[in-house]
């Protein structure tokens, strides 16, 4: 059984620690595409300019953008 | 205890400020080194470690407010605090997401047997022709966090796809997202299937994307738009008219 005023604080901290993360998604958007990940790696499940696909075959391909242009142009759509 | 997991360790290091530091580890002051160890796996985004480290817990006698608390969400603080101080980016964050998702399996349960409902039942999907899914996935995150139960329907969605799903899990919400002016189009096609099929007034239907405004959601006959996850949330809990963190059947 779970103790429901522990789990309603819970779920209150967890939904906090979540606006903040989400609050900064924008910002964040603005200078780095958020696709890539931490490796410079591309996680889209779309084609985009700047993807590399010159890596292993189980490999994300490689993000060639340099974060310094608007990378949505790049984007395939 | 104090922190006695060294991967768990390592990642404190990114915690810089000295105060948070101090905060964050206190949260472990009296856990298990196994909560530590739910906690690391999910900071790095192991979900099939969570998933058997929070089954463990439970075998062993923790309760799930524990494990919640002292492995998950201790966690996901410390993702969240990378995540802000640009450790870490949005796909990290939404591997973590998906990790606490993988522990929540053996806890709903546990929810659902205390008398603890979701609030309430949300389809959701990337509408045909679109593959842009960030959005969308960072909506589902806030959404899972927040209670709601949650079916994702990927990308690229048909609207007899939205039909289908939301049929049969008898959802509350029904959102829609795109990023493309050109499969913008498509939710107010999806609204006219629900019409169809005379569903439309059996759910709420909530849009957003990078290229939507008000407007387009108000003329092509939504019940709301959201500009970002936060707003989605609030949007989600408004059409369900909920005040509180969790609903219970007894309607404490």
């Amino acid at each position: 059984m779970i103790d429901k005023e522990k789990y309603s604080k819970s779920l209150a901290r967890l939904e906090s620690i979540f606006r903040e993360m989400s609050s900064s998604v924008t910002d964040v958007s603005m200078w780095r595409c958020p696709y890539k990940n931490v490796q410079d790696r591309c996680t889209a499940k779309f084609g985009c300019r700047n993807q590399d696909f010159d890596v292993p075959q189980d490999e994300l391909y490689k993000c060639l953008g340099s974060d310094k242009l608007d990378y949505r142009s790049a984007w395939d759509t | 205890m104090p922190v006695v997991n060294e991967l768990l360790e390592r990642e404190l290091e990114y915690v810089t400020n000295q105060g948070e530091q101090d905060h964050i580890r206190a949260l472990w002051d009296d856990a298990h080194p196994l909560m530590q160890e739910i906690s690391v796996n999910l900071i790095q985004g192991k979900n099939q470690d969570v998933y058997d480290l929070t089954q463990k817990a439970l075998a062993d006698g923790f309760s799930a407010n524990t494990i919640l608390d002292d492995g998950l969400i201790a966690g996901m603080a410390i993702v969240g605090i990378k995540f802000r101080d640009n450790v870490i980016f949005v796909p990290e964050v939404l591997v973590a997401a998906r990790a606490m998702k993988a522990g929540m399996e053996h806890i709903e349960p546990i929810l659902s047997a205390s008398g603890v409902e979701p609030l309430g039942t949300i389809v959701i999907g990337t509408v045909k022709g679109d593959l842009h899914d960030i959005g969308k996935n960072l909506c589902i995150m806030m959404l899972r966090g927040a209670g709601f139960t949650v079916v994702d329907l990927g990308v690229d969605t048909a609207p007899e796809d939205f039909i289908d799903a939301v049929e049969e899990t008898e959802a509350d919400v029904l959102g829609m997202s795109a990023l493309l002016t050109t499969t913008m189009p498509n939710m107010g096609r999806t609204i006219e299937a629900f019409e169809e099929v005379e569903l439309r007034d059996a759910v709420k239907v909530m849009v957003g994307g990078a290229p939507l405004t008000q407007e387009f959601a108000d003329d092509m006959g939504a019940d709301g738009y959201g500009k970002d996850a936060i707003q989605c949330v609030d949007l989600a809990k408004d059409f369900l008219g909920i005040l509180g963190q969790i609903k219970t059947r007894d309607g404490q």
